[in-house]
């Protein structure tokens, strides 16, 4: 049976699991890069740990949260790079490989590369905070949305730029604003009370916020509690659909 | 599977950039090329060869026209297409963290080859492609050529029914360009189409079966390459060193090209006793030697192939 000939929910997927893994390849062979995944995410966590040791435990989850957030930085490098530098999408997408197996084979393979900081963040977190089962799959829960959501910003991003160089600033500039700024390796509630609203429109502080209520760390309004939910789904469903859509659209140039 | 592997019909591509004003990249390029075949796109840079290998590739949407792969509409059903299409894009680069093994490999897969079928075509590709010794090094460590190979390779063991090769041979010296037009032919013999753009006339010659001559947009001459080298009215090339200011007397033989002091005359060999007799009386150092493609370029375009 010819690719073409498939019904269309296999077509879209064609090819995902060979481009995820030649992407976890690709990632596994830069030990530098992999090593120093966990430097912010290592350095914030010495601050909070000198300065205020009873806050560790905030931090921890905000690493767990920063770290799958910034995976959609290395989804926006990889993404600009390979396309810019080795014309991996005329490559990739001048065949019978999908356009959403190509943005998903990619986010993946970088989430399977860069899982393992996350993994040591959890069991540290684990310790330190004694999380019941309900509340580590709550994180893991939060986590994994804000990887959906950050990879599908870094994919759709990726295909604006002409110049990689262009890259390195916005991609810091974006991912260190949504991710170090905001409430997310310190308690929501030391956020200036009137732009609370806006970190729980953000979805990493979003994810921040439902995480340390769960945790009792903060307490969140009703209302505070679904703006932050419903923020945190509806941008997240949102955004990686049009990935999607724009994963597609964007094979072909005009 | 019809048997017309490619055709496009009065195909246009306009670029309009904003602040910029609209550039024509095709003005209407109709061609065939039939299954089996080795067609070359030859032309200057910024002819309007890749712009074509795009919208065939279905990488880039045309601005008017119509452009079929085997029967399917690229523009309108890009994924039927798809299938039957590998493409080695210019300038393009294997990933550098990954070995010519990974890279053929995981391609394939990627395509939808089974394990088996995606090893041994892999293997044999590294062989083709000379890279066999090189298969277990990190592209980032390979010479540009050795990279060029490894796409080279990824793309010919897809084995697709149709393979674009957007100026496949660039930065490889003359050994490892004879593979690539060796494994190319193998590839057509067993039922593969190629097209490909190149600026290597001789490259141009030696591979295709069929050529298109493109200058802005629009071809200018189709046919063999023998066919081309017959436009330029003669299968001989005379050159006169120092015999440009003899142009007049000898522009009755055939055309005739002033280049500095010398003068090149195209004839056919049954003027070329007359012209040799001439040239010897005016004391000439005369040159014989067929036509080339790059004469025929020369006429058909105006300007060298190298020409910008």
């Amino acid at each position: 049976m010819r690719t073409s000939d498939l019904p269309p929910s296999t077509r879209a997927f064609r090819g995902l699991s060979a481009f995820l893994w030649t992407e976890v390849l690709v990632q596994a062979h830069e030990e530098l890069a992999m090593a120093t995944s966990m430097l912010v995410q290592g350095v914030l966590l010495v601050f909070v740990y000198i300065l205020a040791p009873a806050l560790l435990g905030v931090a921890l989850v905000g690493a767990i949260l920063y770290s799958t957030f910034t995976m959609g930085s290395r989804v926006l490098n990889e993404a600009a790079y390979v396309r810019i530098d080795h014309k991996a999408n005329d490559l990739y997408l001048a065949g019978p490989m999908s356009p959403e197996a190509y943005f998903l084979g990619m986010a993946g393979g970088i989430l399977v590369v860069y899982l393992t900081p996350v993994i040591i963040l959890g069991i540290l977190t684990m310790v330190v905070v004694h999380l019941t089962l309900l509340q580590g799959l709550l994180i893991l829960a939060l986590a994994a949305t804000v990887w959906v959501f950050s990879a599908s910003v870094g994919y759709i991003f990726s295909t604006f730029f002409r110049d990689n160089r262009a890259i390195w600033a916005y991609s810091s500039l974006f991912f260190n604003v949504f991710g170090v700024l905001p409430p997310v390796f310190y308690p929501f509630a030391l956020f200036p009370a009137a732009l609370r609203p806006v970190a729980l429109l953000m979805p990493p502080s979003a994810a921040a916020a439902i995480a340390q209520a769960s945790l009792g760390i903060t307490q969140l309004t009703a209302g505070e509690l679904s703006l932050a939910v419903g923020g945190l789904a509806v941008e997240t469903t949102l955004l990686f659909l049009f990935a999607i859509y724009w994963a597609r659209r964007t094979v072909r140039g005009d | 599977m019809t048997d017309l592997a490619l055709r496009s019909e009065n195909l246009r591509k306009v670029y309009r950039t904003k602040g910029a004003p609209p550039t024509e990249a095709l003005a209407g390029v109709s061609l065939e090329v039939q299954r089996g075949e080795r067609v070359a796109l030859l032309g200057r840079n910024g002819a309007g060869k890749t712009t074509f290998l795009r919208i065939a590739s279905t990488l880039l949407r045309p601005t008017s026209g119509r452009i079929q792969v085997f029967g399917y509409d690229v523009d309108q059903t890009p994924e039927k297409a798809r299938p039957y299409i590998a493409v080695v894009p210019q300038e393009g680069k294997p990933f550098f963290h990954l070995t010519p093994r990974e890279q053929v490999y995981t391609y394939l897969r990627a395509r939808g080859l089974t394990r088996e079928t995606a090893r041994a075509r892999t293997e044999e590709a590294l062989e083709k492609m000379g890279l066999t010794e090189f298969a277990n090094r990190l592209s980032i460590t390979l010479s540009g050529g050795q990279r060029q190979r490894a796409m080279v390779a990824t793309v010919i063991a897809t084995e697709a029914p149709l393979l674009f090769l957007d100026e496949p041979t660039i930065g490889m010296d003359p050994f490892a360009r004879r593979s690539v037009w060796e494994a190319i032919r193998t590839l057509t013999r067993h039922g593969s189409t190629i097209l490909l753009t190149t600026h290597y006339l001789d490259e141009a010659e030696a591979l295709s079966h069929r050529l298109y001559v493109i200058e802005r947009g629009r071809v200018l001459i189709s046919g063999t390459a023998d066919d081309l080298k017959r436009s330029v009215g003669g299968t001989v090339k005379v050159l006169l060193p120092g015999g440009a200011s003899l142009f007049e007397t000898f522009r009755s033989f055939g055309q005739c090209v002033v280049d500095g002091d010398a003068l090149t005359i195209i004839v056919t060999p049954e003027r070329l006793g007359e012209i040799m007799e001439l040239a010897v009386r005016s004391k000439l150092l005369a040159t014989v030697g067929p036509v080339t493609l790059e004469e025929a370029f020369l006429r058909v375009v105006g300007r060298s192939i190298d020409e910008n």
